[in-house]
């Protein structure tokens, strides 16, 4: 493909989500208007297995839940690309998009996700486009990127309905990327300053501790000495992690927060048993292994403290983010067709954001890229973090991804495949999979 | 009857002579404050003052503690009377020592008065000689539990075991043939009364140390080990026992912190804490401890310090006896009148009066004669006529009921006392208290 042809096909991609705007931004608020928590994602699996089937794929469903997969097969064989748009909501009950009765709500934008996810399978599904591929792309809708209620999804596991707690966690082990060579996607952000689009850096890994207290209980106010406050425990373990954190580096991106998910029964009982969900992020699973040992040892010393025991059951959580140059530098040219060199904000690899995304598991076994694209107002995961500019969110997306496989697998996928010769995964999907098991450990400490 | 009235007269007339001397001797040691194992110039005071007036004297005994005894040549009871010398450390008060901030915040200089006045009265030959027995003066060092570094320090050269004078005293057999003990403490209740009777909770003393690991405390706090946020969480921990402390138990624990870090850009390494424990009695004392030590611990587990907890013997719960009380009360209010006897009730404070409690029967009445907080900077003795001459009064004619009589009354007293334990008893429950253990990762 000449340069010209190359620019035709693009113009040719351009045109046709420009023509399916309507639908694509309507396919995202509908997504929108139906939030669903992760691996409970069915009426949006549902929607999104609609719209691909009327573009006349063959979906694969029920993959981890509710996750699927779409293959488009280009003229001639090559690398398979895969495009990710992410199922699931947050539950944020006074957010105003959240469903009623379950608070669920997408305070994270995931729902442009399957607009601009609609938006490369309309542009590809084109038959001129498609016949330009030298390889094929995989439309993977992935449930449960958000890693929240940990305890229900340890109940499926313990179910063995999912072994691993997020969905691309999941579909990894299921063997869904076996046939994948390189994943990008785009998710949304309140961004900073001007910028349209951020690209580059990393993402923080982390752990979650489901950590148990067990007291004695007894009543509080006629017999508080014959208690063991499990609530007291979990607190004085909750300043313990506060002392920690003057030695936590900065260049570590450290972040340790929980939650107290049951703090007792009844205010007139001593509580005997206390829930709390703790997490603890860094910039990388092995930066985390001596912090989390140390936040292990606070919940211990809080059960040490009261005389109570405590069970501290960590869960695999995230890796960090590892972003692809080649794909990433492709992005960004063709980004710079839509927005302009300036309003494109680089970001060096070694800066890590505080958050975390299960792309970083991904990219653990192949390049990926995860740009973030301006198109929302307010907090991420609060009550006001609104996409307010569909066009930025879903059509500008589809647009740069399908420039940016175009490309990449055109001329017998040249690009591709020097993106995949470059490429140096640190892990191999089975070692992925060895590795995360190897994170779920259970201890219990009984000082008394 | 009439014996022992004409024998309370003639003391009384005697002491009425001394009484302005006798309150001076008191002012003077308020003047001249001095914290305990440290009370030279006090026992130097008493034992001149017990040599010039004609009685035997033993010195130096538990390093400062003094003993002036009157022997009536007679076989009877041997009753203890007893005085503090030591003081506080109370820097602000009016009287504080401007060099070691030692004050009588706690009227000790009172009671030394108030056994000097026994002393004048009794050793006058017409009612010594109405008397059987023995009594022996006790001028006893170091009351007050503080400067446990000190004191440990005295412990490892030999110099003293207990931290507590009378328990030294014990120790050194001189309470082996005491039948009967007294002292009188200034107190803060209604102005010119005296409280009888009562009860003080018991306690043991802690040192603690964490040991972290210093680094910079701004360039590489992250290599460093907090031993003051190891203390911090400590003490939180302690603060979370409290629901379960029994209010029947009195219980009470109150924490310093004696070294928290040398300089503030450092991560401190060394960071000391003193505590008492401190109940109404002993199980409850040993229950409340453990859960103490246990809070500690935990401190340095959270943080990855070490720290090592020490504990000594305090004092024992005190109980005193309702015979003796009764008598008492009978004479302090021949002095005050009826309506100003009060009953005490129970003090969450401790005394080592506690131990000879739990030895001999024991009193230690109140005279309240003081304004102020007791162990405060506005703690002063000011009716010195209640606190040394009639509670010196009182105690004497009490002497006299006990002793008169070839001391039928002192006999009945010490016949009817149940000992809660015996002197080796004591001295290895006391010695079981010890303990020293550092608890590392």
């Amino acid at each position: 493909m000449t340069i010209t042809e190359a620019s035709e096909t693009r113009a040719l991609a351009f045109h046709t989500i420009d023509a399916a705007t309507h639908d694509l931004i309507s396919a995202a608020k509908s997504a929108y208007a139906t939030p669903e928590t992760g691996f409970n994602e069915y009426k949006t699996a549902a929607f999104v297995q609609e719209q691909l089937q009327a573009l006349g794929f063959v979906v694969e469903t029920g993959i981890a839940r509710t996750g699927m997969k779409a293959v488009l097969r280009g003229s001639q064989p090559g690398p398979t690309i895969a495009v990710l748009a992410e199922l699931d909501a947050l539950r944020v009950p006074s957010h105003p998009g959240a469903d009623p009765e379950t608070g669920a709500a997408h305070a994270c934008g995931h729902h442009a996700q399957i607009g601009s996810l609609l938006g490369v399978a309309t542009a590809l599904s084109t038959p001129k486009i498609k016949n330009s591929l030298h390889g094929n792309v995989a439309f993977i809708i992935t449930p449960a990127e958000e890693f929240i209620e940990i305890q229900n999804r340890l109940a499926l596991k313990n179910a063995g309905e999912l072994e691993f707690l997020s969905g691309k966690q999941e579909m990894i082990r299921l063997g869904t990327f076996y046939d994948i060579d390189m994943a990008m996607m785009v998710h949304t952000s309140a961004g900073n300053g001007s910028a349209s689009l951020s690209v580059g850096g990393s993402t923080n890994a982390h752990v979650s501790h489901q950590v148990r207290y067990i007291g004695k209980s007894a009543h509080a106010g006629g017999a508080p000495d014959q208690g063991i406050n499990a609530l007291q425990a979990a607190m004085l373990a909750n300043s313990a992690i506060n002392a920690q954190r003057e030695t936590f580096r900065e260049s570590d991106v450290v972040r340790v927060h929980g939650i107290i998910s049951n703090g007792g029964s009844s205010v007139n009982a001593i509580p005997s048993e206390v829930l709390y969900e703790g997490r603890v992020r860094a910039k990388s699973v092995e930066v985390i292994a001596p912090i989390a040992e140390r936040i292990v040892r606070c919940y211990r010393a809080g059960a040490l403290a009261m005389g109570a025991s405590v069970e501290v059951q960590s869960v695999a959580g995230y890796h960090a983010l590892r972003q692809d140059p080649i794909i990433q530098n492709i992005f960004v040219a063709n980004a710079e067709l839509i927005f302009g060199r300036d309003s494109i904000d680089i970001v060096p690899d070694s800066q890590t954001n505080g958050g975390s995304t299960d792309m970083g598991d991904l990219s653990m076994i192949m390049p990926v890229i995860h740009p973030y694209i301006n198109s929302a107002s307010g907090v991420g995961h609060g009550n006001d973090y609104i996409v307010t500019d569909y066009d930025r969110a879903v059509v500008a997306p589809a647009k740069i991804m399908t420039a940016t496989i175009i490309e990449m697998l055109a001329n017998g996928a040249q690009k591709a495949t020097e993106t995949l010769d470059k490429s140096n995964p640190p892990m191999t999907a089975d070692e992925y999979v060895s590795v995360q098991r190897g994170r779920f450990t259970t201890e219990v400490y009984n000082p008394s | 009857m009439a014996e022992r009235a004409n024998l309370k007269s003639s003391f009384s007339s005697e002491i009425n002579k001394r009484s302005d001397e006798l309150e001076r001797i008191a002012r003077d040691i308020l003047d001249h404050p001095e914290s305990g194992y440290k009370e030279f110039r006090t026992a130097k005071l008493v034992a001149d003052w017990f040599m010039d007036s004609g009685f035997d004297v033993q010195a130096g005994i538990a390093k400062t503690g003094v003993i002036a005894t009157l022997n009536t040549g007679r076989p009877g009871p041997h009753i203890a009377i007893m005085g503090e010398l030591d003081s506080l450390i109370v820097p602000g008060h009016p009287h504080a020592d401007s060099v070691t901030n030692a004050a009588h915040a706690c009227g000790h200089h009172a009671q030394i008065g108030s056994m000097l006045t026994v002393a004048s009265g009794l050793v006058e030959t017409s009612v010594k000689d109405g008397l059987a027995g023995r009594i022996s003066f006790m001028a006893t060092p170091a009351e007050e539990y503080i400067e446990l570094e000190y004191r440990e320090s005295l412990l490892a050269n030999g110099e003293i075991e207990f931290f507590g004078g009378k328990q030294e005293f014990i120790k050194l057999g001189l309470f082996d043939d005491v039948d009967i003990a007294m002292l009188t403490h200034t107190g803060g209740e209604t102005a010119g009364t005296i409280g009888v009777g009562g009860s003080n909770n018991g306690m043991i003393g802690k040192t603690v140390q964490y040991i972290g690991k210093a680094a910079h405390a701004g360039g590489s706090p992250h290599l460093g080990v907090n031993a003051l946020n190891a203390a911090h969480l400590g003490l939180a921990a302690i603060h979370a026992q409290r629901e379960t402390f029994r209010d029947s138990d009195t219980v009470r624990v109150h924490p310093i912190i004696t070294n928290g870090g040398s300089v503030v850009n450092s991560v401190p390494a060394d960071v000391r804490i003193e505590t008492y424990v401190r109940a109404s009695n002993v199980p409850a004392i040993l229950n409340t401890s453990e859960k103490v030590d246990r809070a500690f611990r935990a401190g340095a587990l959270a943080t990855g310090a070490e720290v090592r907890i020490t504990t000594n013997p305090g004092y024992l719960p005190a109980k005193y006896d309702d015979r003796l009380s009764e008598i008492y009360r009978h004479n302090a209010a021949s002095l005050i009148g009826d309506d100003n006897v009060i009953q005490l009730n129970h003090s969450s404070g401790c005394t080592d009066m506690g131990d000879v409690s739990q030895i001999v029967p024991t009193i230690q009445p109140t005279a309240n004669a003081t304004s102020g907080n007791g162990h405060g900077i506005d703690y002063i003795v000011d009716n010195y006529d209640l606190a040394v001459i009639k509670s010196g009064k009182a105690m004497g004619m009490t002497v006299i009921d006990l002793l008169a009589d070839n001391g039928e009354k002192g006999r009945k007293v010490s016949g009817s006392f149940n000992a809660p334990m015996a002197i080796s008893e004591y001295l290895a429950r006391m010695r079981g208290f010890r303990s020293d253990v550092t608890y590392s990762k």
